[in-house]
C-alpha cells in the first residue's frame, strides 16, 4: 500500500499544474493599477522610468537593452516628441498582447480556474489565458508570432508561475509595443511571470524578459494591481464607438472634432 | 465683453489631469492650462473618451466650439461622473491643457459650475 501511495505522489509531481482537489488562491474582485497616466502608470518599468507619463515628450526608461536595440528605442523616443510614434491600439481593435496587457489603465480580473488563469482588461478589452492544466507549448512547427503570444503555467504554492513566448516583435512587425515611450521587445521574447496576492489589496506580478535578440540580461520588472472596493463593475470598453482620435498614415495620431473632421493644423 | 481664454502657466506641479486611456496626449500642451468660459452644447458620454463640447464666446464677440475631451466613461463613473453631468445649457468654466498647435480643443482638467460647484481638479 506504501508503494502506491509513494507511487501516486511521485507521478503527481511531475503535474505541478492545478490538480482536481488543489486549493486555488482567491484572486476575486476588480484591481487596477495605481497612479495615472500622467504621473507613469503606464509605464512599463516604473523603476527605471524618468519622471512623467507615457507619451510626455522625453520620457524613458532604462532596459537593458543591446546597442542596436538602444537605437531602436531612441528613434522611437524622437517620434513620441514628434507625435509620429503610433500606439496600435489607438486606432481601436488591436490586442494590447503580453506583457503589455500588465499594463493598462482601466480595470482588471484575475480568473483563477483549475485548468486556467484569465487576466482580463477592461481596456481594450483584451484577455489572456494562461494553461495550467499540464500542457506545453505548441512546438516551434506549430506556433506562431501572436499579440498575446502563448502562455503555460502552474501552482508553486499560491504563486502562479507562467512562461510566455511567441509573440509578436518589433523584429517582424510594428503591431506590438511594452508602452508609449517606445519600449519595444523581439519575436525571440520568452518571459517568466511570477504572480501572487501579497495581502488582500494587492497582487504583484513579477515580469522577468529574456530577449537574446534585444536585451544583453534579463529585465526584471515588477507590477502591483491594488483592489477597489466590493461591487465595483466592470463596464464595455468599445474603442470604436466614438474614437476622435485616430492615427494616419503618418503615425500621427489625430484629433477630431464633433463632425469628424480633425481640428489639426 | 467677457474674455474666453486666460493662459495660466502650470503652478502645480503635481497637478493630476486625466489620463489619457487610449491614445498619446502629446498633442496637448501640458506645461499650459487655460480657461474656457462657456455654455455645454453636448456631452459625448461615449468610449474610448468623453467629449464636451462647449461653446465659448470670444473677446470680438464671435462664438467658437471647442472640443474638451476626457478620460473614458468606465474610470470616470469610478469617480462619481454621469451621463448626466454636464447638461447642454449649462454654464461652467472649464480648465484645460490646450491642443499645441493652437486648435480649438484641450484636455480635461476640471471644471467649475456658475453656482460654485466644481469636477476634477480646481484649486
Amino acid at each position: 500500500m506504501r508503494r502506491v501511495i509513494a507511487g501516486i505522489l511521485l507521478t503527481l509531481s511531475f503535474f505541478p499544474a492545478a490538480l482536481p482537489g488543489q486549493s486555488l488562491p482567491d484572486w476575486t474582485g476588480v484591481w487596477r493599477v495605481p497612479g495615472t497616466v500622467p504621473t507613469g502608470a503606464t509605464i512599463f518599468d516604473q523603476a527605471t522610468a524618468t519622471r512623467g507619463g507615457a507619451g510626455a515628450p522625453g520620457v524613458r526608461q532604462y532596459p537593458p537593452y543591446n546597442a542596436e536595440w538602444e537605437a531602436l528605442y531612441k528613434e522611437n523616443i524622437e517620434k513620441v516628441k514628434q507625435n509620429r510614434f503610433p500606439d496600435p491600439f489607438t486606432n481601436c481593435g488591436m490586442p494590447a498582447g503580453y506583457p503589455r496587457i500588465m499594463n493598462l489603465p482601466d480595470v482588471y480580473e484575475f480568473v483563477v480556474r483549475p485548468e486556467q488563469v484569465w487576466i482580463i482588461s477592461e481596456n481594450g478589452p483584451n484577455i489572456v489565458r494562461i494553461y495550467t492544466d499540464g500542457r506545453d507549448h505548441p512546438a516551434p512547427e506549430d506556433r506562431w508570432p501572436t499579440f498575446s503570444g502563448d502562455s503555460v503555467g502552474h501552482w508553486e504554492g499560491d504563486t502562479l508561475v507562467f512562461t510566455t513566448l511567441s509573440v509578436k516583435g518589433w523584429d517582424t512587425d510594428h503591431d506590438s509595443i511594452l508602452d508609449r515611450t517606445g519600449v519595444v521587445i523581439s519575436s525571440a521574447m520568452r518571459s517568466t511571470t511570477r504572480m501572487r496576492k501579497v495581502d488582500d489589496n494587492t497582487i504583484e506580478a513579477q515580469i522577468t524578459i529574456e530577449d537574446p535578440k534585444a536585451l544583453t540580461k534579463p529585465w526584471v520588472v515588477t507590477r502591483r494591481y491594488m483592489r477597489l472596493p466590493k461591487g465595483t463593475r466592470v463596464y464595455d470598453y468599445a474603442c470604436a464607438e466614438n474614437n476622435r482620435n485616430p492615427v494616419d498614415e503618418s503615425g500621427r495620431t489625430l484629433t477630431l472634432g464633433p463632425d469628424g473632421t480633425p481640428l489639426d493644423k | 465683453m467677457r474674455s474666453l481664454t486666460k493662459v495660466i502657466f502650470v503652478a502645480f506641479i503635481f497637478m493630476i489631469a486625466q489620463a489619457q486611456a487610449h491614445h498619446s496626449s502629446v498633442m496637448f500642451d501640458d506645461s499650459k492650462t487655460i480657461e474656457l468660459s462657456g455654455t455645454v452644447k453636448e456631452f459625448q458620454w461615449k468610449n474610448p473618451h468623453i467629449w464636451i463640447q462647449v461653446m465659448v464666446k470670444g473677446a470680438d464677440g464671435t462664438t467658437k466650439e471647442w472640443s474638451v475631451e476626457g478620460n473614458g466613461p468606465n474610470s470616470l463613473s469610478r469617480n462619481g461622473w454621469r451621463p448626466t453631468t454636464f447638461k447642454p445649457g449649462e454654464a461652467l468654466t472649464f480648465r484645460v491643457h490646450p491642443m499645441r498647435d493652437g486648435s480649438a480643443a484641450g484636455n480635461f482638467i476640471g471644471a467649475k459650475w456658475s453656482d460654485g460647484r466644481t469636477i476634477g481638479e480646481w484649486q
